[in-house]
């Protein structure tokens, strides 16, 4: 007797079937926002090589309220994705003492501590600009 | 005994060109596994019902199965965490050969390319292989593999490119790559290397939360692509003597 096995078709709407892959999309996607992020530092680059009526100009349209909630959404998009990041780590890079592991949650809290610390680094760069002034 | 509503996707060669659903109703109480189940209606109900098992324990992997969409080993999952009744489906992302039975070929296929074996020298006359506590740590986790392919239901990159190695073939070659004992790395690394190893991944990381053993192939597949990059970087520093890079392996 002849085989016929029946081959499921993989259908583009594949992601919805699951909140597993839901949430995978949702963690590709924080790219998008990010994208227009980057544009706008990159107009701001540019409006800076082009004079003073540019950056001015610049400055305007960064403060439209538009600009304002996407890029609000490429910040929100991003702490999501470090916080993915984050989680899957250990997962990747687990760190190996003899014949133990250090504990995943552990791993997880340095690297944000290490977010913290970049934060506070920043901060304190730019009050010592403000004092200057 | 109460009972429960099950329904279950039907597909016959001879006669079907697409499978169908067929609604049974079962008994159960809070031992009836959903293999269990499968037995009752195949002994009372449609002998025709064709379905894989053989270990009822959670050894063999054989008996792998959606159940509700979500790939499950049917003699680990139990009627009563269902209250509101169940859907049985064949394991995902498989060419289905009759009602809940897949061909899994492909899967074997990835399995045997990435030989997961030891490869080793010989151990000294009378001499066992020795490993410390410690070197056995490193790869035991991902030892514990049943090869029932509940990871490759749920790889949509496995359902998508089924060229690509998937969770368990390459979680198996890490396996093997970290045994203290072995020294086929060399042989294993192009077909890791490849578009359809190690990188043909993109952390979907479902693949590690329905392994019914614990294995977490999501880990050994991102752990690979350290693996593999390093290799690349040695291959590059490497005197081209028997060059070993990605198109070789296509
Ligand atoms: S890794 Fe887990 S889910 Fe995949 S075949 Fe092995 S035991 Fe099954
Ligand atoms: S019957 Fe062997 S794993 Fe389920």
């Amino acid at each position: 007797m002849s085989r016929k096995p029946y081959q499921p078709p993989m259908p583009a709407s594949w992601w919805l079937k699951h909140p597993a892959y839901r949430f995978y999309m949702l963690r590709e996607a924080t790219v998008v926002p990010l994208l227009f992020f980057v544009a706008s530092l990159l107009y701001g680059l540019y409006a800076l090589g082009q004079g003073e009526a540019s950056w001015l100009h610049y400055l305007a349209w960064l403060q439209q309220p538009w600009v304002i909630a996407l890029n609000s959404l490429a910040l929100v998009a991003s702490l999501f994705h470090a916080w993915t990041f984050f989680a899957l780590f250990p997962q990747v890079m687990p760190l190996r003492f003899g014949s133990r592991t250090l504990p995943a949650w552990l791993m997880v809290s340095a690297q944000w501590a290490g977010v913290l610390l970049v934060i506070l680094a920043l901060w304190w760069l730019l009050g010592g600009v403000d004092a200057h002034q | 005994m109460p009972t429960l509503e099950m329904r279950l996707q039907r597909y016959r060669p001879e006669q079907d060109s697409a499978p169908h659903w067929q609604d049974f109703r079962v008994e159960y109480d809070d031992s009836t596994s959903v293999l269990d189940a499968l037995e009752q209606i195949k002994a009372e109900q449609d002998s025709s019902l064709s379905y894989r098992w053989s270990c009822r324990m959670a050894i063999c992997g054989s008996c792998g199965i959606m159940v509700n969409g979500v790939p499950k080993l049917g003699c680990k999952t139990f009627l009563r965490d269902y209250p509101k009744g169940l859907q049985l489906a064949p394991l995902g992302n498989f060419p289905v050969e009759k009602d809940l039975i897949v061909d899994m070929s492909r899967f074997l296929e990835h399995l045997t390319a990435i030989k997961p074996y030891l490869i080793a020298e010989a151990a000294p006359q009378g001499q066992p292989h020795r490993q410390t506590p410690a070197q056995l740590a490193r790869y035991k986790q991902f030892s514990n593999c049943i090869n029932c392919g509940l990871c490759y239901a749920a790889c949509p990159q496995f359902g998508l490119k089924p060229d690509f190695l998937g969770p368990a073939a390459i979680a198996l070659a890490h396996r093997y790559n970290l045994d203290s004992r072995d020294s086929g790395k060399a042989e294993r690394m192009a077909q890791l290397n490849s578009d359809n190893g190690v990188w043909g991944c993109t952390f979907v990381g479902y693949c590690s939360t329905v392994c019914p053993k614990g294995v977490d192939p999501a880990a050994a597949v991102n752990q690979g692509k350290i693996a593999s990059t390093l290799d690349g970087v040695i291959q590059w520093f490497k005197p081209a003597k028997e060059p070993r890079n990605k198109e070789q392996s296509k």
